[in-house]
């Protein structure tokens, strides 16, 4: 990976983690426009399929805790960077494979 | 704009599903084609940033709130929609199976919704608007983006016989046109933010002619 690209990586990693950071505290705990138009046509909430890991981006325990937030949106970040490169990757790769056969 | 679970039926469910998977083999396709190691770095972290953006939500007016989504914004830089269906999916299925954002059974009509609405509503807007100038055009693109796809989430809901119909458009359709403008304000940023640092990873149709820039 040329230079640029890894300062492109880490500065918009950067950004990104500087984001998740500070969205447990500045981020509005309104709800957002679904649930608030479900609220409004009194659609009552429902219960999950599923027990996520790290539910509601909280870590188990720390549900009150604005930290806990902060570490599961920071995981998150960096999860799904690592995910999308993975995933890029894998998918650009046999494009140079079948070239380079060519 | 997440659906949860058990606001649509399991069979409705399932064809949302299908229609999210078959978009995503499209997807696919599509990166095989055009990612390469100049522009996986930025569709990575264009994911991360989405995703943290996602959880950074801004009041509105009403007691509500909404956040950005990204999806125009993606197919707008990389001049494909497809690009947003695997972005926004990506995105998508790690917020529903660790954070329980978005309901499993919901995970399809979520990748419809936003993926799939957003980027191609974000995607022909921009095309057709460009015109205008980037930045009304980049603008109006994400807003129509958020907009579309909370239309279709409202008739999805009514098709479920969860939301009313008409209630359903009106209140989902005035949250979202509001919520709009924070998605056009954030995607017009950010591009004008690329082209600040690295023009040459912007297409030609968004970048700024910028003097000495040969194709």
């Amino acid at each position: 990976m040329s230079t640029k690209n890894r300062n492109l990586l880490f500065g918009g990693l950067i950004i990104a983690l500087i984001i998740a950071v500070l969205a447990p505290f500045l981020a509005s705990s309104n709800p957002d426009g679904l649930e608030s138009s479900a609220e409004s046509m009194q659609v009552p909430e429902s219960e999950p399929a599923y027990t996520a890991p790290l539910p509601d981006y909280a870590i188990p325990g720390m549900e009150d805790n604005p930290l806990g937030g902060v570490i599961a949106l920071i995981l998150g970040t960096i999860l799904v960077l690592l995910v999308a490169l993975v995933v890029t990757k894998l998918l650009a790769k046999r494009k140079e494979n079948k070239l380079d056969k060519q | 704009m997440h659906l949860p679970d058990g606001f649509i039926p399991l069979w409705q469910c399932g064809i949302y599903w299908i229609i999210a998977l078959v978009a995503l083999g499209y997807a696919l396709i599509w990166a095989r084609k055009n990612l390469d190691e100049k522009n996986i770095p930025l569709m990575a972290v264009l994911a991360a940033g989405i995703f943290a953006i996602q959880a950074m939500n801004i009041p509105i007016p009403w007691g509500t709130s909404g956040h950005m989504v990204g999806a125009a914004l993606i197919a707008i830089i990389f001049v494909s929609p497809w690009a947003a269906v695997l972005v926004l999916s990506i995105v998508l299925i790690l917020q529903g199976l660790i954070f329980g954002d978005g309901g499993i059974t919901a995970m399809g009509a979520n990748i419809v919704n936003m993926g799939i609405v957003g980027g191609f509503v974000g995607f022909y807007t921009y095309k057709s608007l460009k015109g205008l100038g980037r930045i009304p055009a980049v603008f109006l693109a994400s807003w129509a983006s958020i907009f579309l796809a909370s239309i279709v989430c409202s008739l999805e809901l009514s098709l479920a016989g969860t939301f009313p119909l008409i209630e359903g458009l009106i209140f989902m359709g005035l949250y979202h046109a509001v919520i709009g403008c924070i998605e056009g304000v954030i995607s017009v940023v950010v591009i004008l933010g690329i082209d600040n640092v690295r023009p040459d990873l912007l297409s030609q149709w968004v970048r700024s002619k910028k003097p000495g820039a040969v194709e």
